[in-house]
């Protein structure tokens, strides 16, 4: 590379120290080739000593870490904590102990006993109709099915108004209905399904679910039940049984209070 | 906070209620039932209004996620309680048995050390000694 001027004494940014290294002739005849084959661009930078730093000092120390210290300045207590202080190579303080560890039993420290011989000592049933008993409906199919899921609840936060307001007297014109049945597609919507009891139970089902016609055959087998069910023992079970179906039919006068009373079931 | 969760209760149970016998009424309609049906559809929005308020006196309690995942699997979210308690207890016992298994092994590992470098074992044992808090030196086998 060439200069436009060509001297490169004028340009050199090096020209106020070119004076100070003109002491060794080798280093001339070097400077000298060296500009020959790069052209008078520059000359060739000073050693360190010709710019005044001295001798060649090693690089100064890097500066201590702000949460370090050194030997000189470290506070009494630190000498124990760092590694290869002490007797013992990386010999350290303990940690302090504290009252609650894992050797502990924790259910006992935080008083949870009685909830743990509640949920695990007995069996704890799997469906949430056995948590629920009151809800109607088909609560134990997953909410996945007919998209009544919590999850999809959470994720999709439905959007409000703001406030509950009474339905007024124009608004209730549009929940004026058509009168019959439901179809049949939507009738078993409220109904629950019916719960699984004993092989010995399932007799007073029948009384209840459409009766196939009977043969001559099932007669006869049907009297000999019959007989079996005179005993004075499963006639107080048929009772109770019949008082609980008879609570949840709709025509019985105190369904509103029965409902209330039997929160306590599910405290 | 029993108190306000069986007041939440209580009104859940009567909504509920209210939109059974709302169901009941729409599963075979008659004109006369219009006047019930209007009064069920009122009680309804009031429930709501019950239950809104409870919801502002109960907004410290958290519920986890993985309840609601339980239910809508139809499954009793009690299970979740259960096995939350099993996983805690199973854990305690397995970190306890950590703990025994280190103590045993410190303990043994002292008394080889103590058969090979008596001294050096002394020396850690004083210096150990002075710093140990007495709840540590217990249940050590130093």
């Amino acid at each position: 590379m060439e200069e436009e001027d060509g001297t490169p004494e004028k340009d050199c940014p090096m020209k106020t120290t070119s004076a100070r290294h003109q002491d060794s002739a080798g280093a001339e005849g070097k400077m000298e080739n060296f500009t020959a084959l790069f052209g008078a661009q520059a000359d060739p930078p000073p050693p360190p000593t010709a710019l005044g730093f001295g001798p060649g000092k090693p690089p100064p120390p890097p500066p201590p870490p702000p949460g370090g210290a050194t030997a000189a300045t470290a506070p009494p207590g630190a000498d124990k904590s760092a590694a290869g202080c002490g007797p013992f190579y990386l010999m350290r303080e303990l940690p302090g102990s504290t009252e609650l560890t894992g050797s502990t039993n924790l259910i006992t420290h935080y008083n949870l006993e009685h909830a743990y011989n509640k949920f695990c000592g007995k069996k704890v049933k799997e469906k949430l109709s056995n948590f629920l008993p009151d809800l109607p409906g088909m609560i134990d199919l997953p909410g996945s099915h007919d998209n009544s899921s919590l999850r999809s609840l959470i994720e999709k936060p439905p959007i409000l108004g703001g406030s509950f307001n009474p339905i007024t007297g124009t608004m209730l014109a549009g929940f004026r209905l058509h009168t019959g049945p439901l179809p049949e597609q939507c009738r078993l919507m409220h109904i629950q399904p019916p719960k699984k009891k004993n092989k010995h139970k399932h007799k007073q089902s029948r009384t209840q679910d459409p009766v196939p016609p009977e043969t001559p055959s099932d007669s006869d087998h049907k009297k000999k039940k019959k007989k079996k069910e005179e005993d004075p023992e499963r006639k107080r079970k048929k009772k109770e049984k019949k008082k609980k179906k008879n609570r949840h039919s709709p025509d019985h006068p105190g369904m509103g209070s029965s409902q209330a009373s039997s929160s306590s079931s599910l405290r | 906070m029993s108190g306000k969760l069986d007041h939440l209760e209580e009104h859940l149970e009567k909504f509920v209620e209210n939109i059974r016998q709302l169901s009941i009424i729409a599963s075979d309609f008659q004109p006369s039932s219009q006047a019930g049906l209007n009064q069920k559809l009122n009680l309804i929005v009031t429930g709501l209004q019950d239950i809104d308020k409870c919801r502002q006196q109960l907004h410290d309690i958290t519920v986890p996620l993985e309840v609601f995942e339980y239910i809508d699997q139809g499954r009793n979210p009690q299970l979740y309680t259960k096995e939350c308690l099993e996983r805690a207890l199973a854990k305690n016992e397995q970190v306890k048995g950590k703990m025994d298994t280190m103590k045993k092994f410190k303990g043994l590992l002292i008394q080889g050390l103590s058969e090979v470098f008596p001294e050096d074992v002394a020396k850690y044992r004083s210096i150990r000694g002075e710093d140990h808090p007495p709840s540590v030196t217990s249940s050590s086998n130093i």
